[in-house]
């Protein structure tokens, strides 16, 4: 690991020399309270003070709506990876979108390795950025608020500089190209980053208690909370949409009307649709709005950490934000636990 | 002349010939459209119409509103193997059944004056509360692609899937901030069926609702929460019942007064 210091001054500069490694993505202002990734057109829409993207990263990998393939009764099939040879350098990654990507990378790598995902993850180059958490972090709770690895390059920020982690070789090769932009870390630094540190650490506000957490929705799979939150909620997918780990799709074909041809297609989908577990036959599995609630937070706590060892949850608020009838993941997590 | 390509009649009851003119809107499909179906009754759109083959399909747009709209949608029921409602009147109602709960006299009354009561007017109900409905396909008017893709379903003889997502899916998918979280609207993005990539909350418009209601609504959950930005019982009433009111308004909030 090797570890540079960049000044604001230079700051711009760096930004600019991003460009050779592909189009660079940065977090933008996109309402008063809202931020989105998206193309840089110049240095200064940066929103270096954002906290969270309505859409996670996700959607560079795993598209909203994506094309698979295209069929013809005559061609046969055709696949489709679109932007597979785009290069991107996404800028302004928080720890808990770095886990996110982590955490997706097992989901689509595990078993059947998803094409359309790897396809594009291999060009995409991820640069971190520190963060001060607000009322909707809970990241330190999930062990998700630093991160030591998934990215090429991590930017901490200081009063008048960032720190500079390299992370990966093509983060190496970036930081020897702009190196005239780069300067030795001090002593002085190092000190001004353990107070900014611990400063941060003091700033949470929000923590999730995980400890036996999936031992405990195990024996609560049939409390009233989630017959409480299947009245409250609107079942309206927004928080499946948002979430970095979030991975649920559709697939449905578009048929053209004149040949025997069309694209098979894959759909952001939401366990809290009526119709997400229906089977043949018209069967369906999570019939009530409550089993279907119960059912997303037992995926993030529950089912993902016996398949993998570890929550699917990285504590980066947006369900909180985004959730228009201010349905709260850890207060329901504290109701369960019998502590609200 | 006698072909293989599929009967259809498409028809318009009480309506405003939105969705029938949504059909014509596409354009470069049309002569496709044209060619794959044998178009045998469309009143709106041709001349020398057949009001009397039996039809493989009829698409009905419009609400049934006078008794002459029974009249014709019976006789069109008993023509058709397949019957597909058109948009959100044919769907849910539409903006003619807002006002259901009031009775017709009065209703009459109000609009035409005390004089004339000549008006052949009765409730407004979606084409389901009558005759068997084989395909619903809502939209205020109906997307045109969406219709293409029912056509074309039903051409290689399989039934259409509609998916069943709600406009905030779709809302998020585009990144549009909520306009229920950050300027407290009364939006209907929760309720509403998706297929128009919220057209309106990316324009920055409240989701007024026109697709009508995904499977399950839940108007309840809605209503307590819009009551908490301060609005009131009957400006949530009114907005979530311009389109779609026959679908809940009977037995949801008119029970509580």
């Amino acid at each position: 690991m090797k570890i540079l210091k960049l000044p604001k001054t230079n700051f711009k500069l760096f930004m600019e020399g991003l460009q050779n490694y592909g189009e660079v993505h940065v977090p933008k202002k996109k309402s008063s309270q809202s931020f989105v990734f998206g193309p840089m057109e110049n240095t200064s829409e940066i929103a270096m003070d954002y906290l969270r993207t309505i859409n996670p990263p996700k959607k560079y990998f795993f598209k909203p709506k994506d094309t698979l393939f295209n069929f013809s009764s005559t061609k046969g099939f055709t696949e489709v990876i679109e932007d597979s040879d785009k290069k991107i350098v996404l800028f302004g990654l928080h720890p808990c979108d770095i886990h996110g990507l982590k955490i997706l990378d097992i989901v689509f790598g595990t078993n059947y390795p998803d094409k359309y995902y790897f396809a594009r993850r291999k060009n995409v180059i991820v640069i971190g950025l520190s963060c001060m958490p607000d009322d909707k972090c809970f990241c330190r709770s999930m062990a998700t608020d630093a991160t030591e690895d998934g990215f090429d390059l991590f930017l901490s920020e200081l009063k008048s500089s960032y720190l500079l982690t390299v992370g990966s070789s093509i983060g190496d090769d970036i930081s020897t190209d702009l190196k005239h932009l780069l300067t030795e870390v001090t002593k002085k630094d190092t000190n001004e980053y353990l107070k900014i540190r611990k400063e941060r650490k003091n700033r949470f506000t929000l923590s999730l208690d995980t400890s036996d957490l999936p031992y405990i929705l195990e024996l609560q799979r049939e409390s009233e909370v989630w017959e409480e939150l299947g009245k409250k909620c609107l079942c309206c997918g927004s928080c499946s949409m948002v979430c970095p780990t979030c991975s649920c799709f559709n697939v449905y074909d578009i048929k053209n009307l004149i040949t025997d041809s069309g694209q098979r297609v894959r759909q952001w989908d939401s366990c809290l649709f009526k119709d997400y577990a229906v089977v043949a036959g018209g069967h369906n599995f999570r019939v009530n709005r409550a089993d279907r609630v119960r059912n997303r937070y037992y995926d993030k706590q529950n089912g993902f950490v016996s398949q993998y060892g570890k929550p699917s949850c990285t504590g980066c608020g947006r369900c909180i934000q985004y959730c228009p009838t201010k349905i709260h993941v850890v207060e329901v997590f504290n109701k369960v636990r019998g502590e609200a | 002349m006698e072909n293989n390509k599929p009967k259809i009649g498409i028809f318009g009851l009480t309506s405003c010939a939105g969705d029938q003119l949504a059909i014509l809107n596409c354009e470069d499909e049309l002569i496709h459209l044209a060619n794959a179906l044998d178009i045998r009754d469309w009143e709106m759109a041709q001349t020398n119409n057949d009001n009397t083959t039996l039809l493989d399909i009829a698409f009905v747009e419009g609400v049934v509103a006078q008794s002459r709209d029974l009249e014709a949608l019976h006789a069109i029921r008993k023509r058709s193997k397949l019957l597909v409602a058109i948009g959100t009147c044919a769907v849910w109602g539409g903006v003619a059944a807002m006002k259901n709960q009031i009775p017709r006299d009065i209703l009459k009354k109000e609009v035409y004056g005390e004089e004339i009561n000549v008006v052949d007017s009765m409730p407004a109900l979606p084409v389901k509360s009558f005759v068997k409905v084989d395909i619903q396909l809502p939209g205020c008017p109906i997307e045109k692609d969406q219709f293409l893709q029912v056509v074309t379903s039903l051409l290689r003889g399989n039934l259409p899937e509609i998916l069943q997502f709600s406009v905030c899916s779709e809302c998020k998918m585009s990144e549009n901030a909520c306009l229920v979280i950050e300027q407290g609207e009364v939006c209907c993005g929760a309720l509403t069926l998706s297929g128009c990539n919220a057209r309106c909350p990316s324009h920055n418009i409240p989701c007024g609702g026109c697709h009508g209601p995904i499977e399950e609504a839940h108007y309840d959950a809605n209503v307590t929460m819009f009551k908490t930005h301060g609005i009131t019982k009957d400006d949530i009433e009114q907005k979530m019942a311009m389109y779609a009111a026959p679908a809940w308004i009977p037995d949801k909030l008119l029970a509580e007064k």
